[in-house]
């Protein structure tokens, strides 16, 4: 039977005993805490909430780091992430980081034809006449992500929907990048590069 | 918080018995739990006291997710020997309330000394608080934790003792969650809303308004009656959930557990449940069956042996929920079955029958507006057995017809201006009260006399 901890009984014993107690630990914490919202092996249910499964550890840590330093303020970040990240050490953050990177990642499903046309060309050309870079040159050309540059594939439209109207209306601040690439896309842009790269 | 009357059966026979106590009748959503997991109070609340997936995982898990600074200890072996909250859980809860029946109701000295025979009340009351409440609600150990909480009732003007789940829960494998509640109200332990202690949009009533008479053990009888039970649960892969547990008697009172009581319940009473859940995306869909099984010995003044009132429930239930940022919609549906073998109350003349029947259904729906402006609909039916002795005609709770029969709706626009401050305006419309449409009591009042408009102002801090 797995001994399980609750959070807080994970981050005492990560701060008390190194990095490698912590490593071990972040399963127990994926298991009886994160798997709540985040699905069984980072495959959530709801895109309220988003799929880790095979996000890049640098990315994770990226964000555990700005949630627990209320660097990341979107709604939900604040609702739910400001308490979980806020007892979490360094060296939890990064096991937990590697045990989402590992996971196999969601496959995504295609939207309307219609969308996925338009959200192709933006996300392999940009939007020049705007000065929207690519998304593939930072995601990849599979929206699979490298080191802070998150993946997107196999991620929920709503979910990702929602995160560049963050960075448009400026709830979600820790990605400079992003606000840039935003400012003049319409809604129905960022919706339809949101289905494409989730479906990849 | 449902207000309940001792119903039925119980009502008829506790009556005589006098008993005065706190019943647990009042769930709320607690700050405190916020404050431990440093989680917004929308995380396990649709809008409180609903829970969502999240939050029904909180509650399975012992409300023990916790992200505060320790006290803690160890073990040589590396066990946790200890993990305490640096601050304790602490919340308050505050309700004021305005109720105004569409008739006044007889004035309860009518007819004694200098106050005439039909003398009504003065209708329009305001309670300030009509509850307030104290509660401890956090987790206490690594696996343990605690829902306490103790209720200043204004309508009895004491605080007593109210609801309480204290409960024990460990993983098992990575999807199976097992644990154990200790509770005194049976379904205050349950995560959806659609059992008694807690169905949407039928959880809050006025403290003074007149509520129909007859009810089921599952529906508010057993717990009024002072019970504390224990049951043992299993949660299998986020949708699959099986209970049982016990209940016994255990009545706020310092004198032994003797023939001053009433509804003493023989031995233990049995309660189960199960529940199959399934989400999709911000859908969640549940379905279940619950039960309970009780034999009380009528005691106020009788001796607790001989034969007793068995109460025999079994009940269906189920919800539906969206949760969405702009809309947030809930549909909760239960059905409750009573049979009743009133082999103590037939024997003393209190029942007219050997035994009777008891069935309530009630369905609502709810919705919220961006969590803050919600409007919601529901309606409730009760029917039951004739019997000319248990159901006595009586000013204002009396049963004319003999019928136990109620049923009509009722109606709530919400203001919710911050996630822990509720502003709720409520109307129930009785089609039928205690057996009857017109002249229901036996003494010229109509169900509709009792149609009430409630206005609630509900902080948690």
């Amino acid at each position: 039977m797995k001994k399980i901890l609750s959070l807080a009984a994970a981050v005492v014993l990560a701060g008390s005993t190194g990095a490698a107690l912590a490593q071990s630990d972040a399963k127990a914490l994926v298991t009886g805490v994160c798997s709540a919202c985040h699905g069984p092996e980072g495959h959530s249910i709801s895109p309220v909430f988003p799929n880790l499964a095979g996000q890049p550890s640098a990315y994770i840590v990226l964000q555990l780091d700005a949630f627990r330093g209320h660097l990341r303020g979107d709604p939900n970040a604040q609702a739910y992430m400001w308490g979980m990240a806020s007892q979490l050490s360094d060296a939890t953050i990064q096991g937990l980081a590697d045990y989402y990177a590992a996971q196999k990642p969601a496959a995504g499903k295609p939207g309307a034809a219609a969308l996925m046309a338009e959200g192709r060309k933006i996300f392999e050309q940009g939007i020049p006449s705007k000065k929207v870079q690519a998304c593939a040159a930072c995601h990849g050309a599979n929206a699979e992500g490298a080191q802070v540059f998150p993946r997107l594939a196999g991620q929920h439209v709503e979910y990702l929907v929602a995160q560049l109207e963050g960075f448009k209306t400026g709830t979600r601040s820790n990605a400079p990048i992003m606000i840039n690439e935003v400012r003049d896309m319409t809604a129905a842009e960022l919706r339809a590069v949101a289905t494409y790269a989730a479906s990849k | 918080m449902q207000q309940r009357r001792l119903g039925g059966i119980v009502a008829a026979l506790a009556l005589s018995g006098g008993a005065v106590l706190l019943a647990p009748n009042c769930a709320q959503a607690v700050p405190s739990f916020a404050r431990q997991t440093g989680m917004a109070c929308e995380a396990c609340h649709t809008v409180f006291p609903e829970l969502t997936p999240f939050g029904r995982r909180f509650k399975l898990n012992a409300y023990t997710i916790d992200n505060l600074p320790q006290v803690s200890d160890i073990a040589q072996n590396k066990d946790q020997t200890l993990l305490l909250n640096q601050l304790p859980p602490l919340s308050f809860m505050f309700q004021m309330s305005y109720t105004s029946t569409k008739s006044a109701v007889p004035d309860t000295q009518a007819g004694t000394g200098t106050v005439p025979p039909d003398a009504l009340a003065k209708n329009g009351q305001v309670l300030f608080p009509q509850q307030a409440s104290l509660f401890y609600a956090g987790r206490i150990a690594p696996n343990l934790g605690a829902f306490v909480q103790m209720t200043f009732d204004g309508t009895s003007g004491s605080f007593g003792w109210d609801n309480t789940d204290i409960r024990y829960a460990r993983l098992a494998t990575d999807n199976f969650l097992w644990g154990v509640s200790f509770n005194n109200n049976p379904t205050v332990q349950d995560v959806w809303n659609t059992t008694p202690a807690w169905q949407t949009p039928f959880d809050q009533r006025s403290a003074t308004a007149p509520t129909p008479g007859a009810a089921t053990a599952l529906d508010g009888g057993l717990a009024d009656a002072g019970v504390a039970g224990v049951s043992v649960y299993g949660w299998w892969n986020n949708s699959i959930y099986g209970e049982v547990g016990m209940y016994h008697s255990a009545p706020a009172a310092s004198q032994a557990l003797d023939s001053t009581n009433v509804d003493v319940v023989d031995g233990w009473a049995p309660y189960w449940r199960v529940a199959y859940e399934r989400q999709w995306e911000r859908n969640s869909w549940q379905v279940g069956a619950y039960g309970v099984n009780a034999k009380l010995f009528p005691g106020g003044g009788n001796a607790l042996s001989g034969p007793t009132n068995n109460f025999d429930d079994w009940a269906l239930d189920t919800q539906y929920q969206y949760i969405g940022d702009e809309h947030l919609f809930t549909v909760t549906a239960t059905y409750i079955d009573e049979k009743q073998h009133l082999d103590a109350a037939f024997a003393s003349g209190a029942s007219a029958n050997p035994s009777n029947t008891l069935k309530t259904y009630r369905i609502g729906g709810q919705y919220y507006y961006q969590r803050r402006y919600g409007a919601a609909l529901g309606y409730f039916s009760t029917t039951g057995s004739e019997d000319s002795l248990l159901y006595a005609p009586g000013v204002l709770n009396g049963f004319g017809n003999n019928k136990p029969d109620s049923n009509g709706w009722v109606g709530e626009l919400d203001w919710v201006p911050y996630q822990n401050t509720k502003i709720a305006l409520q109307y129930i419309v009785y089609s039928k009260y205690n057996g009857a449409s017109s002249n229901y009591d036996g003494f010229n009042r109509n169900a509709s006399d009792n149609n009430t408009l409630y206005l609630l102002g509900w902080l948690n801090f």
